[in-house]
């Protein structure tokens, strides 16, 4: 079997001790990130690009990916305890979760909480490898025409399921269109809007302009509210659930599964939509709706398996198409493209011990979060105790080297300062910056491809309709345009996103 | 900020939008837009400005047209702190090493929150910046100056 070939020579890079360990400290991390609030695995992931530079391909990117789903760890954790939810996509784990640990079974709530994410986690891996082959190999018969369709798709749907006005969100994404297409124009050699600065030759670096949109901005907007003193009084005693708790938990562990890795491909799923639409289904299917906010285990470990298993199935348009579903795969593919890596089909095939290395890693880091998260979860929640006015100068600190080590200059300092004041003010007008990134990676890769179809077909248009794959792929997206005009879509939507 | 005619979030983002695309214009009206079979450097900037033009046009239409939204009052503490300090870190990096411009962009940004305590952030910024030049200098091997000398 092909696919077991595939896990094993995965489990076998995975396995190798130095990526242990990068996987290890990527957990780590992710898990203290997602147990603090004001930060994000975005600035996180930005901070540390630089210095992944100089490892190998699969073990920079094992460590990335941990972070991502180490944060949804450790967002869980707060959720319960302290009902702060770390990373947005725990807010409804605040719900039961908190409501649990109130009547003193914190305990069962966290294990409950770490279990369904683990068990999500494994079918999740298993599920990437399975759909994996079949995506790739589609998208090896993929010319220029096809690849810009797509990306077309891909741009469209992280917009329309994301969070956020459509309009405004699409508007920021041709924002990152356009500022993707700084620096020197690869067909004519000619610079672009460079207004004469040799630094913007290449481009516009993403690492400060994410660093300064989504961590400093934050910050900025953070201080603007009075501080919330957090108190942890819960004392943890039995951490072990009972048969009944597991009996009650595990349809909904299913479910959450199912939904969060069907979620989690879309493009824009990742890990915010899954946990809510679980939370609604439990709800739905539930005997007695009204125990939900009171402490229903069932509605810990739906949204926490959704909530992981989105984060990971989120990877498969990253790694097959080279497509970003998020922001944050945004910058993974930025990563891939600081190792000398291409990202798109191609990469599958060529270098399959990092795809499957990566995959297999997310099996061994889950089983390594187990560990880390309910044994030591004491140690995690004394890191709340650490005041917002010592923790956010240092990130500011952090955020100020990791932009001057991308490439030792002082100007991507200054462009980061420049996006934190744009960024605050997208904050203050209310418009979500995660596409304009997305719209800014994706940028020289949709015009290279524009051009090139362009090309081929002599200036005419119609080729993305004459072709069958292609006229499909935009026909998504007139769907998906016309159903975001239609009230009853819009209402739900709303709803759906609401919280 | 809190007038109540227009909405504002809706004009400002409109107008942001509006000069970005003329700011495009500006800057590559002297590049080749050449065909669509054959682009020139400064088609695409162009295409992708007035497409942003449009939203632009849109959105402050909208915004002069719906009334009743406002935006929260802006604070200049927080900006001016985060942004100072940012600042202060990019100006010494390169002339004073990392150990002065780490301090001075530590204490200078606690200035943004008002709960900062004056001694609580001097021993803070002495102990961030020793470990900043552990983390970055000694482990992660980042080829920057730690002493101006």
């Amino acid at each position: 079997m092909e696919l077991f070939d595939n896990l094993l020579l995965g489990l076998s890079t995975a396995l190798q001790w130095n990526n242990l360990i990068y996987c290890l400290i990527g957990v780590v991390i992710g898990t203290a990130i997602g147990v603090l609030p004001g930060i994000g695995p975005i600035p996180t992931v930005a901070l540390l690009l630089p210095f992944t530079f100089g490892l190998e391909p699969a073990s920079a990117l094992i460590m990335l990916a941990g972070i991502f789903y180490g944060a949804q760890y450790g967002g869980s954790t707060t959720a319960i305890l302290v009902n702060v939810p770390g990373e947005t996509s725990s807010v409804v784990t605040c719900l039961d979760g908190h409501e649990m640990a109130k009547q003193g079974r914190a305990g069962p709530a966290l294990a409950i909480a770490a279990i369904s994410s683990f068990f999500a986690g494994t079918v999740a891996t298993i599920v990437i490898a399975v759909l994996s082959l079949p995506l790739a190999a589609l998208a090896l018969k993929f010319t220029a025409v096809e690849y810009f369709s797509l990306l077309v798709l891909g741009l469209f749907a992280a917009v329309i399921l994301a969070h956020g006005s459509v309009a405004k969100s699409l508007a920021m994404v041709f924002l990152g269109l356009l500022i993707g297409t700084v620096g020197i124009d690869v067909n004519s050699g000619i610079a672009r809007m460079t207004f004469g600065v040799p630094a913007l030759a290449d481009g516009l670096d993403f690492v400060p302009v994410a660093m300064g949109m989504f961590g400093l901005a934050e910050i900025i907007a953070n201080l603007e509210r009075p501080e919330v003193r957090q108190v942890v009084s819960q004392k943890l005693r039995d951490l072990i659930p009972s048969r009944a708790d597991l009996k009650a938990a595990f349809p909904a562990m299913l479910r959450g599964t199912f939904i969060g890795s069907a979620l989690g491909v879309l493009p824009g799923g990742g890990a915010a939509l899954p946990p809510f639409t679980a939370y609604a289904l439990e709800k739905k299917v539930a005997k007695d709706p009204s125990r939900f906010g009171k402490g229903a285990i069932e509605g810990v470990a739906g949204p926490e398996a959704a909530n992981n298993a989105g984060a990971q199935t989120s990877f498969i348009p990253l790694l097959t198409l080279g497509i970003p579903a998020n922001a944050l795969m945004a910058l993974m593919i930025g990563a891939l493209m600081m190792q000398g890596i291409q990202p798109g089909p191609q990469v599958m095939t060529e270098q399959p011990q990092l795809v499957w290395g990566v995959i297999a890693s997310m099996w061994t880091g889950n089983l390594m979060l187990l560990i880390i998260n309910l044994p030591l979860v004491g140690l995690w929640v004394s890191m709340l105790k650490i005041p917002y006015r010592l923790l956010f100068p240092a990130i500011v600190l952090f955020c100020c080297i990791g932009t001057y080590g991308i490439s030792n200059s002082a100007f991507n300092v200054w462009l980061m300062l420049g996006c934190a004041v744009v960024g605050y003010f997208f904050i203050k007008v209310g418009v979500e910056p995660a596409p304009l990134l997305l719209g800014l990676v994706l940028g020289p890769q949709l015009e290279e491809n524009f051009r090139r179809a362009m090309q081929l077909s002599d200036g005419d248009p119609s080729v993305f309709l004459t072709r069958p794959i292609s006229a499909v792929l935009l026909g998504v997206v007139a769907v998906m345009l016309l159903a975001m005009l239609s009230p009853a879509v819009l209402k739900t939507r709303k709803q759906a996103l609401a919280e | 900020m809190t007038g109540r005619r227009f909405d504002w979030p809706d004009l400002l983002f409109g107008v942001f939008l509006i000069a970005v695309a003329a700011g495009t214009f500006a800057a590559t009206w002297r590049l080749a837009g050449g065909t669509a079979a054959d682009m020139g450097p400064g088609y695409m900037p162009r295409a992708i400005a007035l497409v942003l033009l449009g939203f632009g046009l849109f959105f402050a239409g909208r915004g002069l047209v719906r009334a009743h939204a406002g935006i929260e009052r802006v604070q200049l503490r927080p900006i001016l702190g985060i942004g100072v300090s940012v600042g202060v870190f990019a100006l010494l990096i390169e002339s004073a090493g990392l150990a002065a411009a780490s301090f001075a962009a530590i204490v200078i940004a606690a200035v943004a929150s008002r709960e900062s305590r004056f001694f609580e952030v001097i021993l803070f910024g002495l102990f961030v910046t020793a470990g900043a030049v552990l983390l970055f200098v000694k482990a992660l091997a980042l080829p920057v100056a730690i002493w101006p000398w």
